[in-house]
């Protein structure tokens, strides 16, 4: 199985006020192609920051971060650029889109912006409308983004975070912002694109959502504390009971 | 506990804060030198005629061998309540000399007298009353002098008759009554005892005295009659006519006030614009508020009074500024003018009061939204839901275009309220550097030709010298256009010179007597002249007044009116209408057929010459240059356009006044751009991280934001090209109506210039002042996503 992530070193400190905090501290691991893996831990342990370190959005302070064998750490800005909008998909927990466009139109906006397929735009947007019909919200797609309701609007950031077929999604809580109805029909895309063969990295608080991942890694202080394997031959609720243990003698 | 709140929203929202407090600062220095400058123009005629004594008729004559006819008719006349008298000498640009060539060049006749002996006052240029001369030195009036080089200390000759005396120059002095450029009769003033022992010389008393009457009426129209006959007069005229002719000064200063005025529109549209943004940008807050139980109009409150501090701040910055900035825009009408912005501290402090308190109503009005705003605004972050109208109107999938530009024209199409102030502020600037260059244009082509009654010629010579000599009978017209021919002839151009005589007589209409400026020549034909009525003047007995005459004459086409000529009263038919901007259209024409004797001259504009060659325009402009050497006059020969800028004496300034609208204009837009492109980063913050987390580069976000603003701009210059005819119909062609040309003005267009480089100019400048301040958005980092509210 290939790598598409691996991290080694890797550190992050933010200074405040001339105060040091070190937020990452000597992180190191990867990710496989296909797998789903998911980043547990307490409020402030890091998981957010270790999501956009890895991505590119945020620079590294220290270590190293190989995306498909290219080192982010020498990498311009404007290839970091390039490489979010071809190799990578972001799913956040707000769900941030251009208010001034329409729900299809946010989603094919990367593709759009992308040379990575010669498509023309009415393509695209052909491609916008499949994947919408896909995760079911076809008759969106001309709403505007106010619309719309939250489970919905999740579900077309899923969209526009798969358009350029992307190498890995990352996802930040992407449950975060929705009910329970919502937030199920959200987990049960992302376990389906997964399914499929795309490898995705979710930050998450909720342990139903980290029961669907393959591995979970649990950060504490900036620190990778503890790794969890799920076993896919166990029933999902079996998974979420037995990681549900794993997260206590973790200290969760 | 508000007092808190305040100040750390003060602190928190430091940026949009600034951009409202710059707005603040713009608003209140902008209305409050407007204000000023309004209060200064409107009442500045009134104001400087009054400092400078001027009375309600003014006769400027001859004494014919010592003999003063006007005073002796004044002395017994009915309607003159009282008058002043300066004794006056005629002099022309020839009596002054410096190291043997000319002093000045200068196209009227000048006069030299007493400084002290006069009650008329003259101003220099602090606007302060200058009232004696040194013996030796000499002042000179009018807006000749402040254009040449000459410089306080320089020593010239006066050599007049008999009389060789050497003066040096005390300064420039404003002089209300033949200051103007339309008039331009430079005076020059010196001590008693110097004038004296001028105006004892005999050749002096023979041929070049004079007097000035400062006559005060009540009944302006029987003193015109009662001194319509009487002999010698050069020139007659009433205040209003006066004021009249600083038309061109009052155009320039007119124009500062419409830029004034706009500055205070746009002001206060950008005003009324940031603070609606900043609250409708407070809705999280306001829901919050909500939620914890605050009533309506304690967050009302709460905002007024911030934005009451804001205000006060700004007004307080704003007055004073508003200082330099109205000296700066008042300066260039004020050159011939004692129109100064008086700077009144009541007035700015009123304006400021005023812009806090249009601040305060802007304010209670736009938080009269809060009502609206629920708690549970707080809470979806202003997404209510209930919203349905459609925001995005294009569509991605159905456009070539690239995502930047879609983008661009998207967010300018979905946020129509704030681009089209952007762009109606754009469009305000673009517009009076528009009109303001057409009309600088205007005036210094050869379309003024017509409203200046004058045919077009090859070259024009203001040959002041020889006018001087046939208005004094030294000389009779055709000899001095024979000179002329003659020299030419002499120096291989060969060409016809003529002249338009001007004659100032009296016209009976009606039962009343008026004095009309006669024009007639003998080498030309009425018919080469534009009537806006009837058919030309085609035999001796016929003529053609300017409309404004007629109208003040209450006569019509085929009236009979009598003129009196040479102690006879002829019989003429008015037989068409035509304008004109000369003498403030007081005038008439004559038919070539008719004669009239040269000794009644009163003045011409210039001898033109026309190369009976038929030469191209390159030789023309050599052969000129060739005149100026020859006839040793490097000012007073021109092409059409050069003697069209003389004449008109104001493209200069209003080209200078366009330039400084120009650069008012690109300050306004620098400013707007900055600001609003400032603001807008600030509001899309969430939009920007999250452009550049799904990949977007820096640059195509700056070019996208910069999209916008060059959008808004590009429409603005099509609304403003739209704009800039119906602006010149609507506030040119009243000014020069005033002045004669009732029919209004044929406007001379540069596309190049109006359409292509000044538009060109503005764009660049929104352009790069949105680019520059775009690149602000580099401190949005991708991972900012994470933490945007």
């Amino acid at each position: 199985m290939n790598t598409v992530l691996e991290i080694r070193d890797l550190c992050k400190t933010y200074i405040v006020n001339k105060r040091q905090n070190n937020v990452l501290r000597n992180v190191s691991f990867f990710v496989n192609e296909g797998e789903m893996i998911g980043v547990m831990g307490p409020s402030g342990s890091g998981k957010s920051t270790l999501l956009y370190t890895v991505s590119g959005m945020d620079k590294m302070t220290a270590g190293d971060v190989f995306f498909s064998g290219k080192n982010l750490s020498g990498m311009h800005e404007n290839e970091l650029a390039k490489m979010r909008l071809e190799d990578m998909g972001f799913i956040f927990q707000q769900m941030y889109m251009m208010k001034n466009l329409s729900v299809l139109d946010n989603i094919i906006l990367p593709a759009v912006k992308s040379s990575k397929k010669k498509e023309s735009n009415r393509e695209i947007e052909q491609r916008g409308r499949e994947l919408m019909k896909r995760l079911g919200i076809a008759e969106i797609a001309d709403n505007d983004i106010n619309e719309v309701s939250g489970g919905q609007l999740q579900r077309a950031c899923i969209c526009r975070s798969m358009i350029n077929d992307p190498k890995i999604i990352f996802a930040d809580e992407p449950t975060g912002s929705l009910n329970r109805t919502s937030s199920e029909e959200v987990m049960e895309e992302l376990a389906k694109l997964n399914e499929n063969g795309t490898t995705i990295m979710i930050v998450t608080h909720d342990v139903k959502v980290a029961a669907k991942c393959t591995r979970v890694l649990f950060i504490v202080d900036g620190n990778i504390k503890g790794e969890y394997n799920t076993d896919k031959e166990k029933t999902l609720r079996e998974r979420e009971f037995s990681l549900n243990n794993w997260l206590m003698e973790m200290g969760w | 506990m508000y007092l808190r709140i305040i100040g750390k929203d003060l602190k928190r929202k430091k940026t949009m804060n600034i951009i409202l407090l710059l707005f603040v600062i713009l608003s209140a220095m902008f209305t409050a030198s407007s204000v000023n400058n309004i209060v200064a123009v409107e009442g500045g005629l009134d104001h400087y005629f009054e400092e400078a004594c001027m009375a309600d008729y003014y006769i400027l004559s001859h004494k014919s061998n010592g003999r003063d006819s006007v005073g002796e008719l004044l002395e017994n006349s009915e309607n003159a309540k009282s008058y002043r008298k300066d004794d006056v000498i005629f002099t022309s640009e020839d009596n002054f000399k410096r190291g043997g060539k000319k002093l000045m060049e200068y196209h009227a006749v000048s006069m030299v007298q007493s400084l002290s002996g006069s009650d008329f006052h003259f101003f220099d240029s602090d606007n302060k009353i200058v009232e004696e001369a040194e013996s030796g030195k000499m002042y000179i009036a009018g807006a000749t002098a402040g254009k040449s080089d000459l410089k306080v200390g320089d020593k010239f000759i006066l050599n007049i008759g008999e009389i060789k005396m050497e003066f040096e120059f005390a300064g420039v002095l404003k002089d209300a009554l033949f200051g103007s450029e339309m008039i331009g009769n430079p005076r020059m003033l010196v001590s008693d005892e110097d004038f004296r022992k001028i105006a004892n010389d005999e050749y002096v008393k023979q041929y070049n005295s004079g007097s000035i009457y400062y006559i005060e009426t009540d009944d302006l129209s029987a003193l015109q009659s009662e001194t319509a006959d009487a002999e010698n007069i050069y020139l007659a005229i009433d205040n209003e006519t006066v004021k009249l002719s600083y038309f061109m000064n009052m155009l320039v200063a007119v124009i500062i006030l419409i830029v004034s005025v706009g500055l205070i529109v746009v002001s206060f549209v950008v005003l009324r614009f940031t603070i609606g943004f900043t609250i409708a940008e407070e809705f999280r807050e306001i829901g919050v508020m909500k939620a914890i139980g605050l009533k309506n109009n304690s967050i009302r409150l709460l905002y007024l009074a911030k934005y009451f501090f804001i205000a006060l701040t700004g007004a307080v910055i704003g007055y004073f500024l508003n200082i330099p900035f109205g000296e700066m825009l008042i300066k260039s009408v004020s050159e011939n003018m004692v129109l100064e912005n008086q700077n009144s501290a009541v007035i700015g402090i009123f304006c400021c009061i005023a812009v806090v308190l249009v601040i305060l109503f802007f304010s209670w009005n736009c938080t009269g939204k809060i009502k609206k705003f629920s708690p549970i605004d707080a809470v979806r972050s202003g997404q209510t839901g209930e919203r349905f109208r459609k925001k995005s109107m294009l569509h991605l999938g159905k456009t070539r275009s690239n995502s930047t530009a879609f983008l661009a024209l998207n967010d300018v199409i979905s946020q129509p309220k704030q681009f089209s102030i952007i762009t109606f502020i754009f469009a305000i600037c673009t517009v009076f550097v528009m009109v303001l260059s057409v009309t600088a244009n205007t005036l210094s082509s050869e379309k003024m030709l017509k409203p200046l009654g004058i045919t077009k010629s090859d070259a024009y010579f203001v040959d002041s010298k020889r006018i001087t000599d046939v208005i004094s009978g030294a000389k009779n017209v055709n000899e001095t256009k024979q000179e002329i021919s003659d020299i030419l002839a002499e120096n291989d151009m060969p060409a016809t010179v003529y002249i338009e005589e001007w004659y100032n007589l009296s016209v009976m209409a009606n039962g009343e007597k008026y004095k009309v400026n006669f024009v007639r020549c003998d080498d030309t034909e009425t018919t080469d002249y534009t009537y806006t009525e009837g058919i030309a003047p085609m035999y001796e007995n016929e003529i053609a007044l300017t409309e404004v005459l007629a109208e003040k004459m209450g006569v019509k086409i085929g009236d009979t009116l009598i003129i009196g000529i040479d102690g006879e009263e002829k019989e003429f038919i008015l037989t068409a209408l035509f304008q004109s901007i000369m003498q403030t259209g007081n005038v008439g024409r004559f038919c070539q057929e008719f004669e009239i004797p040269n000794k009644l001259m009163t003045g011409a504009v210039a001898y033109q010459i026309n190369f009976d060659d038929d030469p191209d325009e390159k030789t023309v402009f050599e052969r000129i240059e060739k005149l100026k050497d020859i006839f040793d006059n490097n000012k007073n020969i021109h092409d059409t356009r050069g003697f069209i800028n003389a004449i008109t004496g104001v493209t200069d300034t209003l080209k200078s006044v366009r330039d400084l609208v120009l650069l008012i204009s690109l300050i306004v837009i620098i400013l707007i751009a900055v600001l609003m492109e400032r603001s807008f980063i600030s509001k899309e913050k969430s939009e920007i991280a999250l452009m550049k987390a799904i990949g977007f580069k820096n640059g195509a976000i700056m070019a996208q934001h910069t999209g916008r603003f060059l959008i808004s701009v590009i429409f603005a210059q099509i609304i403003a090209a739209g704009l800039c005819v119906p602006l010149l119909i609507l506030l040119i062609d009243p000014i020069f109506s005033t002045m004669g040309a009732t029919a209004g003005i044929e406007y001379q267009f540069n596309a190049l210039e109006q359409f292509v480089i000044y538009p060109l100019i503005i764009t660049a400048t929104v352009v790069i002042s949105t680019f520059l301040t775009a690149i602000y958005m580099n401190t949005i980092k991708a991972s900012d996503t994470a933490n945007i509210e």
